[in-house]
């Protein structure tokens, strides 16, 4: 089953495109597979400015299998062993490492024994599943396959706090039993805009797509879910499930009297099943066919798999390290829905994170941590291990405090090169690419900067644009070019030499633009991600022991979270709450306290090791 | 509180958000942080106030307040006439001092102006300086972290931050609730209301947009609610004297028990018949204040409804307003009826409002207390029974004025110690901090309404309710996102 799609054929869409950007920035699959996978390409948030432009695409589930399945086994120096896990091997703990054990390997459900020095668990999920359609309920990860029950006990005994989330998925239906032509059809981009750096286009020509079809709920799809709540447990449930992502019966329940959209998304290019998006729902089999067959289009729809609920264990996330490290066990990492997240975008951030993790520290390196003021992996990982959540989180842009800057165009520029120098994760192929492109965006907004007119001769150059002639001062081409109607194409028909260049090739041009857009606001929302990186770049000692350290006067209550959350730098600590400013203060004091004790045993001239790490910061061009 | 103080800082608005064109030899390194500025002498009747600022426009700030002349030789006491750059009006002939970082109390570069200490000066020049580009007021103890990070004090110095920062942000926290607590605080939470509403409606078509049940009509919506809100911040900051005047001086609270004589004594202290008195309990309903002048210091003194239960709605009322009001008090009088120690309201009100507050280390708490027990001239021995663990007191006679003398000198001592610190007493700050705050806020939605790109438009609305938040509290991501969801029905 590796490369199986098991919930929606899609991938990316809003905030999740930005997350597929940046693992592909990382050298991370899924974006790469997409682009050999796709059948429905479509960016959305066009209109709204490149910076929350989203990135999507129905994907062929064989495909992705496939081309997932081609790439993984082909993978140098990798064995790839199936198996279901049953348990995990520990041993004693590593000094100078928090956590009470070590984890050494797994074991698999025959009883065999697979050692290793690192171990990542992405249950999915898995852990303690059941499935739930209309009052039945029985215990599986996905329809048709085992649980994990075990390892679910495993975890709990070590001390975990384990919490219980759901999920949904819709019926399946038979494409050719679905009226399409009285339904909206919805064409894909042209041209398709691909998911990885690497790749100018896609492997499928825009008219060789599929299109998807959009229909709506009616008030008879009310009436039979609010007649049949007493068939279906799964809504009643207290579990958390998500609040943006809701089966058709919280739809219906919590926003009564309203039609709902329902996409019907192909499956695969010769697939012959359509997934109703938007239709996640858990009645009695023979109530699903009901409801869909009164909905327009779906009037003589074939019902194939009934859609399901499902409900599942995951692990407190505030027990793990911006590493995905357990605080726990040690070299036992966490990544997916295990921490409580949803969609396939957010596991793929926590995996490439966790994969770079497990490696750099087996071979005893830094951990690779990326920070909010990095990229959206940064921020949900922030957000996991700093506040917990209590529903399935979701990726969204409004999450993000330097959304500007942390678009999906520049993920290369803020992530490849970290990733190639620190991480080791990278291809040569692809940090000499994003070198190529950050050099010659910096060459380009210089230039831009430096060809400068007076306001009426671009006027006259560029009638299109609303340039005012009021202002005296001369105007950069780069000030022209954050004009809407303006772009690279424009500018160099309008000043040929020496821009021409700069329209070679697409993807320049469009990023200077993007540049161009954003440049004022930008120098802004620097200055404030400086002032939060100086706070990261505070780091506090990764084996303080919280609930019994003597020379630093904090609560207990603020004991108590600093233990169970082990903030790696004094800027996480700040965002915990309940953490007191003067708590920090108390702690800052402390940290550089024992620094210079240590500095003294030592006998290295390191007192004000963190300080002169802020300014090197400060100096660090971003 | 605790945690946005801290953060917001660095998450949220700094400072307005344009670029300065003004060009000068010291144009501020745009890369390097926000400049703070603060009243940093006491408040209370002073002869010269100083107000500093840190940070890289510091010397951006004085070229523009001594503009024309140049920047005065560093660390030299110089005589400038400052100005109000925004209507070139004289505010002051002050000494000013300029420090190039890194040889500075904070290691940036910083500015001290050592102006006369009228509020009216001090307000001028504090309001002058809200308005430079890149300057914002500083928050809770910035100055001495900021002084802290760059390594300018040693490890003893910084052990009393903690203790600076916690007195500052209750300092802070009791004077927001002060401001709040009325017209212009009930505007502030309105806008705040309003913008908060409108940029999850944004930050939802941006989310969701592609969704169904976003009603088209949402962005038409937030512009127009936008528009109304520039009209009325437009309006306020058009008429300074519009609203509620922030409440000046330290504020001084008499609470007690019913019939202790609360009334009794703030006539006393205020020489005039504010409030009536009469010997029947639960005179007082409302809360009385007066501004009166005690041993020099400018005082708010507010008389409360006698602290009881088991009473009639109007007077309930009243115990709930005195309530409120000894949260944001400065120096809490305590009265209790030296012969009526052991009834069961004064013992309860020894430990529900005595105790608390007198427990608290001093040196963390900065809301002080004083006991005074009234009527001493019905004492048959001339001295109270005696009750276990009484706290220390001060002996008065409402009446006779006996023990007058010595109450005074203790809250002489007491305003000192609380008009001191001066974050406590900053009403003139306080109206600095409003109106850079609501400037900026007017400053980041005209941004907005000139934004085509939808998330540049988002980002100038999240800079707005920052600077609205920094005045109310709150203003967290989650809220967004609970209002989206309660608004919305998204999910695809």
């Amino acid at each position: 089953s590796l490369g199986q799609m098991s919930c929606n054929p899609s991938f990316g869409g809003i905030g999740k495109g930005h997350l597929m950007r940046e693992v592909d920035a990382l050298d991370g699959l899924c974006s790469r597979i997409c682009d050999q996978s796709g059948i429905h390409y479509k960016v959305l948030n066009r209109r709204k400015g490149p910076a929350v432009w989203g990135l999507r695409a129905q994907i062929d589930r064989k495909l992705y299998k496939q081309n997932m399945q081609k790439e993984i086994l082909n993978t140098p120096l990798l064995t790839v062993q199936e198996g279901a896990v049953e348990d995990l091997i520990l041993t004693e703990p590593e000094p100078a490492h928090p956590g009470k054990c070590r984890a050494r390997g797994v074991v698999l459900a025959d009883g065999s024994a697979i050692y290793a020095e690192s171990v990542i668990l992405t249950t999915g999920t898995f852990l303690r599943g059941m499935v739930v359609i209309g009052l039945e309920m029985h215990p599986a990860g996905r329809l048709g396959d085992q649980p994990s029950i075990g390892l679910a006990q495993t975890l709990e005994k070590l001390g975990f706090a384990v919490g219980r989330l759901k999920t949904g998925t819709p019926p399946r239906i038979a494409k050719d039993s679905i009226n399409f032509s009285i339904l909206n059809k919805q064409t894909p981009d042209n041209p398709s805009l691909p998911f990885s750096f690497l790749n100018e286009t896609v492997w499928i020509k825009p008219e060789d797509q599929l299109p998807c079809y959009l229909t709506h709920t009616n008030p008879r799809v009310d009436e039979i879910v609010l007649e049949n709540l007493h068939l279906n447990s799964h809504v009643k449930e207290t579990t958390r499930g998500p609040r943006y992502c809701p089966s058709i019966e919280s739809k219906v329940l919590r926003f009564p009297n309203r039609i709902h959209q329902v996409w019907l998304e192909p499956e695969g290019m010769d697939s012959d099943l359509i997934y109703p998006q938007g239709l996640s729902v858990t009645l009695p089999a023979e109530l699903q066919e009901k409801m869909i067959t009164c909905i327009r289009g779906l009037e003589k729809a074939k019902m194939i798999q009934p859609g399901y609920g499902v409900q599942y264990d995951y692990l407190d996330p505030r027990h793990i390290s911006p590493s995905l490290e357990t605080h726990l066990v040690q070299r036992l990492f966490l990544a997916g829905q295990i921490n409580g997240t949803t969609g396939y975008e957010e596991a793929a951030a926590q995996g490439v994170i966790a994969g770079i993790n497990a490696s750099l520290r087996v071979s005893r390196k830094p951990p690779f941590v990326l920070s909010r003021t990095e990229g959206y992996i940064g921020v949900l990982i922030d957000d996991l291990t700093t506040l917990g959540t209590s529903e399935p989180y979701r990726m969204f842009t409004s999450r993000v405090e330097f959304r500007l800057s942390l678009r999906p165009d520049n993920a290369d520029s803020r992530l490849t090169f970290r990733g190639y120098k620190e991480a080791g994760c990278v291809s040569q192929q692809r940090y000499e690419r994003a070198s190529w492109m950050k050099s010659s965006l910096e060459e380009g907004i210089s230039v831009l900067k430096s060809i400068e007119f007076s306001s009426s001769k671009w006027k006259k150059l560029i009638p299109q644009a609303p340039i005012s002639t009021s202002r005296s001062l001369p105007v950069s081409a780069l000030d022209v070019l954050k004009y809407e109607e303006v772009d690279m194409e424009l500018l160099a028909q309008a000043v040929p030499d020496p821009l021409r260049k700069y329209t070679q090739c697409r993807e320049l041009a469009d990023r200077l633009k993007i540049e161009a857009t954003y440049e004022s606001v930008l120098v802004f929302q620097l200055q404030q991600i400086e002032e939060v990186q100086r706070d990261e770049a505070l780091q506090l000692p990764h084996d303080l022991d919280y609930l019994s350290v003597k020379d630093v006067s904090l609560s207990h209550e603020v004991r108590e979270k600093l233990h169970l959350i082990r903030p790696r730098t004094i800027g996480a600590a700040s965002r915990i709450p309940g953490v007191t400013p003067a708590a920090i203060v108390n702690l800052l004091r402390f940290v550089k306290t024992t620094q210079q004790s240590r500095a003294a045993v030592d006998e290295l001239p390191k007192t004000d090791q963190y300080l002169r790490d802020t300014d090197r910061l400060q100096e660090r061009e971003l | 509180m605790w945690r946005e103080l801290w953060t917001l800082a660095v998450r949220a608005a700094c400072g307005p958000r344009r670029l300065c064109t003004f060009q000068r030899s010291r144009v501020p390194a745009l890369n390097s942080g926000t400049t703070i500025f603060a009243l940093s002498s006491g408040q209370g009747r002073c002869g010269i106030a100083v107000i500093r600022t840190s940070g890289p426009a510091s010397g951006y700030a004085l070229g523009i307040l001594t503009a024309p002349r140049d920047l005065p030789p560093a660390r030299k006491a110089s005589l400038r006439l400052l100005s109000d750059p925004r209507s070139g009006e004289p505010l002051d002939r002050a000494l000013v001092l300029w420090f190039p970082g890194p040889q500075s109390f904070t290691g940036e570069d910083c500015v001290e102006f050592h102006v006369h200490g009228g509020p009216a000066v001090v307000s001028g020049v504090l309001q002058a300086l809200g308005s430079v580009p890149g300057l914002r007021p500083a928050e809770a103890g910035e100055f001495t972290r900021r002084a802290f990070a760059h390594g300018k004090l040693n490890l003893t110095e910084v052990e009393g931050l903690a203790d600076l920062i916690h007195a500052e942000t209750e300092a802070q926290r009791r004077q927001a609730l002060r401001q709040l607590d009325g017209e212009l605080g009930h505007l502030c939470r309105g806008w705040a209301e309003t913008l908060t509403k409108a940029l999850a409606h944004v930050e939802a078509y941006i989310d969701f947009g592609e969704d169904d049940n976003l009603e088209e009509g949402v962005l038409e919506q937030v512009d127009s609610e936008v528009r109304a809100l520039e009209v009325a911040l437009q309006t306020h900051l058009g008429d300074a004297r519009r609203g509620q005047r922030l409440r000046s001086g330290a504020h001084v609270v008499v609470t007690g028990p019913p019939n202790a004589g609360k009334s009794s004594l703030v006539n006393l202290l205020s020489r005039k018949p504010v409030s009536i008195v009469s010997p029947e309990p639960g005179t007082t309903r409302d809360v009385l204040e007066t501004p009166v002048d005690l041993a020099g210091f400018p005082v708010l003194l507010s008389d409360t409804a006698g602290l009881r239960e088991g009473i009639g709605p109007v007077e309930q009322e009243g115990v709930r307003r005195a309530q409120e009001r000894l949260e944001q008090a400065d120096l809490i009088l305590a009265m209790l009826d030296a012969c009526d120690l052991a009834s069961p309201s004064s013992r309860n009100f020894l430990d529900m409002v005595v105790a608390p507050t007198g427990a608290q280390n001093p040196s963390k708490s900065s809301q002080r207390l004083l006991l005074v027990l009234n009527k001493s001239d019905l004492l048959p021995s001339g001295s109270p029974s005696l009750i276990p663990d009484l706290p220390p007191y001060l002996l008065l006679s409402c009446l006779t004025g006996e023990g007058l003398d010595s109450l005074l000198e203790m809250l002489r001592k007491e305003l000192v110690a609380v008009c001191g610190d001066p974050s406590t007493g900053p009403p003139l700050l306080t109206r600095a901090r409003h109106q850079h705050h609501l400037q900026g806020c007017l400053n980041a939605l005209s941004h907005y309404k000139e934004s085509k790109d939808l998330a540049l438009a988002a980002e100038a609305l999240r800079v707005a309710r920052g600077h609205l938040t920094r005045l109310t509290g709150g203003g967290g991501t989650e809220e967004i996102l609970d209002i989206i969801f309660q608004d919305f029905c998204v999910g695809k």
